[in-house]
């Protein structure tokens, strides 16, 4: 469930782009889980026309997912609609998204860019959108081009063909697991929440949502190499296409397009593990360190990144005083680095990123509870996180060697800002009754903390508002106020790493 | 470990009332024969004296609580006051202060010193951590640590006692040290793997060193992140962003 502050920080999201309207409408979902139109219309009071715009403005815009559903004990079904959270969010990334392919695939930039903007595009209208934005004076791209372009975004992961537009969902048959939940892992399942469940019913098979548009126009017959990709479920394979090519063409005209955040995410992900770690590398590592990241091969997991040896030294080579390291230097300074291998994978060296993001997470928090507080509860703090129990006080007084009565102080400032909590136990001893006090990290902390950086970003993004409005009605203080206006967009993208930290890494 | 007793209430907690210093309490332990009771001062002394003056006796260099002896010897306030000051005056019996209670009126035989659970150990002095000694010692640890690059309790002792033979640290008091040190995270700690760097080291030792300090996110460097009122603060309230002390200062402060 998302907290308070992230509803109103997606509500605030969507209202900035898409207007009041549609963000009441995203609010209400958030707010209340999965309804239908009926019951939307009853609780916002507004028309049926006005509902259905703002949730077809969200569903091509990834934000909404629509399902159907059983209604009753019949046959009868009923359409859901269902807020996406992490997608209204992804919205404060996408210039961050344009920068990685910007840096990956140049060429496809513009292609990525139509899709942010307008959520869902069919190939045609991409082609359209990409020929009518051409610079002018130098040629427009051909249809083989672009096409091209796209293949390499789908190949590489950035762009899918978006899911089912309105699967069936019955939430009291969900155990047995669908035959389209190709991501699912074999052994242990987490518990997923509905809207997982449901996004995964939704969710096509990684064949599907990958598989590139095939080349299919006549004259060019030297324009198959990027085919070979294209690895789709049997309906695609080469064979058919000469029969099918009237079918194919006209199915690709209908197919959509969208993002695929996931990709982005983890990229993200990476590039923030290799940055954080980067700052704490000892001199002479850094080089193993990149070399480590560029050689990486795809995982089929989001938690870890594995490279095989031969690739890291190879990029290593290339790299300035990377000639001279040898093999047994190379691989000691990956132990260090924590990027490990395994006896039955010799070759291939493996970094938990999810281990580095827990350490990170704690960090931030740790740090912030100093800055709050003071070294002294900082201390005291991550004493009661190691432990992870009950602490008595005459114990925290010992184990951190402080002053009892700055122990005490401190405490009472963790308590009342909500990070710990304490109990009182009755002793009884020889002499009579008594009691002491035990203390312990509240559960709840890291949910507090998480609601505070939406509330934080909400803040902000109100602030940057306030001057942007301010800007338009003009005033002589023009660059000051576009200067501090500067200084909130930054903090609020600096910000945003924090929310990817804790909520989508 | 179980719990010991010890009434600590956070909120209220008491101001350390009329505490009186004890009378010649040696910093250092004193030696290891134990005494035993002196049958020629027993015999001098007064009946009720003589009972209390054992049970004190008994409870050695922990001493004893005011309350604990009356309860023991079914004595009432005044009177148990009364025998216990004529103790001390004979000199046979000192008042202590409990660290960890400084209003608890604490007796002990002169005979004895003071445990460490009463004074609290080497830190402590008079009763009031030593933070002078505590800041010296931990100095002492982080420049062992320096200087080795990686190293174990063990190690960081031996480097100070050879740097400093009078620095009179037991290796019991280095460890609480370093483990105060590695909460800051002014060191970590880190098993030996026995190789590199770790070489002189036998592979699964706890060692230490010297750690890199966290990196906090935007939260700190934003007036939200450290507010103390973000619980109240909303855009329609009488706490809001557009009103806000805060932020006003924050954006000043760059022109
Ligand atoms: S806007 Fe001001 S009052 Fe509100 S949470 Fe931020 S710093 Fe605190």
């Amino acid at each position: 469930m998302v907290s308070q502050h992230g509803i109103l920080l997606a509500i605030s999201i969507i209202s900035d782009h898409f207007g009041p309207l549609v963000s009441k409408v995203c609010g209400c979902l958030l707010r209340h889980g999965p309804l239908s139109l009926q019951d939307i219309i009853r609780r916002l009071q507004l028309s049926s026309g006005q509902v259905k715009n703002s949730l077809l403005v969200l569903i091509q815009h990834n934000c909404v997912q629509a399902y159907s559903t059983p209604r009753g004990s019949g046959d009868k079904t009923v359409t859901l609609y269902l807020a996406i959270f992490d997608n209204v969010l992804h919205r404060l990334r996408f210039s961050k998204f344009l920068s990685l392919v910007r840096v990956d695939i140049p060429e496809s930039e513009v292609l990525l860019e139509g899709l942010l903007q307008n959520g869902r595009l069919t190939f045609d209208q991409l082609v359209g959108r990409t020929i009518s934005k051409a610079p002018e004076g130098s040629p427009a791209p051909t249809r083989e081009e672009i096409r091209m372009n796209f293949n390499k975004l789908v190949y590489a992961h950035y762009v899918e063909r978006c899911p089912r537009p309105e699967p069936f969902f019955d939430p009291l048959a969900d155990e047995q697991p669908t035959s389209t939940r190709k991501r699912a892992p074999k052994a242990v399942e987490i518990v997923l929440s509905l809207e997982q469940k449901i996004l995964r019913t939704a969710a096509l098979s990684d064949a599907e949502r990958f598989s590139e548009i095939p080349y299919f126009m006549e004259g060019s017959s030297n324009a198959n190499e990027h085919d070979n990709h294209a690895v789709a479920g049997g309906k695609r394979k080469h064979e058919d296409l000469e029969v099918d090519e009237e079918d194919s063409i006209i199915a690709e005209n209908e197919v959509l397009w969208r993002t695929n955040f996931e990709k982005f995410i983890f990229c993200l992900k990476k590039k923030f593990c290799a940055e954080r770690k980067k700052t704490k590398l000892k001199l002479g590592t850094h080089v193993i360190w990149e070399a480590f990241f560029e050689a990486n091969v795809t995982n089929n997991d989001s938690k870890t990144v594995t490279s095989p040896i031969n690739r890291i030294l190879e990029r290593v080579g290339q790299k300035e005083g990377g000639t001279s390291m040898t093999l047994d230097q190379i691989i000691s300074v990956l132990n260090d680095l924590e990027c490990i291998s395994t006896t039955r994978n010799p070759e291939d060296f493996t970094f938990d990123l999810n281990k580095l993001v827990e350490a990170c997470r704690n960090d931030e928090i740790e740090s912030l509870v100093k800055k709050k507080h003071g070294q002294e509860a900082y201390t005291i703090f991550r004493l009661l996180l190691k432990q992870g129990c009950p602490v008595e006080t005459d114990e925290i007084t010992d184990r951190t060697i402080l002053d009892k009565q700055v122990v005490h102080g401190t405490l009472y400032k963790l308590w009342k800002d909500e990070y710990i909590d304490s109990e009182r136990v009755p002793y009884v001893s020889g002499t009579g009754g008594s009691q002491f006090f035990v203390w312990r990290v509240k559960n709840t902390y890291r949910e507090q903390f998480i609601d505070h950086l939406y509330h934080t970003a909400l803040n902000l993004r109100h602030m940057v508002n306030n001057l942007a409005e301010l800007l338009l009605e003009g005033t002589k203080d023009e660059t000051k106020l576009r200067n501090r206006k500067n200084i909130l967009v930054l903090a609020l993208t600096r910000h945003d790493e924090s929310l990817m930290l804790f909520h989508d890494f | 470990m179980p719990p010991r007793k010890r009434p600590a209430p956070p909120l209220e907690d008491p101001t350390p009332a009329s505490r009186s210093p004890p009378a010649d309490q040696p910093s250092e332990p004193s030696d290891s024969a134990t005494p035993t009771i002196s049958q020629s001062i027993l015999a001098k002394l007064p009946s009720q004296e003589r009972q209390m003056y054992i049970v004190i006796f008994e409870a050695g260099s922990k001493g004893m609580w005011m309350q604990d002896i009356r309860k023991k010897l079914m004595l009432g306030p005044q009177i148990g006051n009364k025998i216990a000051r004529n103790l001390v005056s004979m000199k046979l019996v000192k008042e202590v202060s409990d660290v960890r209670h400084r209003s608890k009126k604490v007796f002990m035989a002169t005979d004895f010193q003071p445990s460490a659970e009463i004074t609290g150990g080497t830190w402590y002095h008079d009763g009031r951590l030593d933070s002078d000694a505590v800041a010296a010692a931990r100095r002492s640890c982080k420049a062992q640590v320096e200087r080795l690059g990686v190293a174990t309790a063990q190690m960081i002792h031996n480097g100070i006692l050879r740097d400093n033979p009078n620095a009179g640290y037991t290796i019991d008091k280095i460890r609480d040290i370093v483990r105060t040190m590695v909460l800051d995270k002014v060191l970590e700690e880190v098993k030996s793997t026995g190789e590199g760097e770790f070489s002189s080291i036998r592979s699964g030792t706890v060692c230490y060193r010297v750690a890199w300090a966290a990196e906090g996110g935007m939260m700190e460097g934003i007036p939200c992140g450290i507010c103390p009122r973000i619980d109240e603060c909303s855009p329609e309230g009488v706490i809001s962003p557009s009103t806000c002390v805060y932020y006003k200062k924050w954006l000043q402060m760059d022109f």
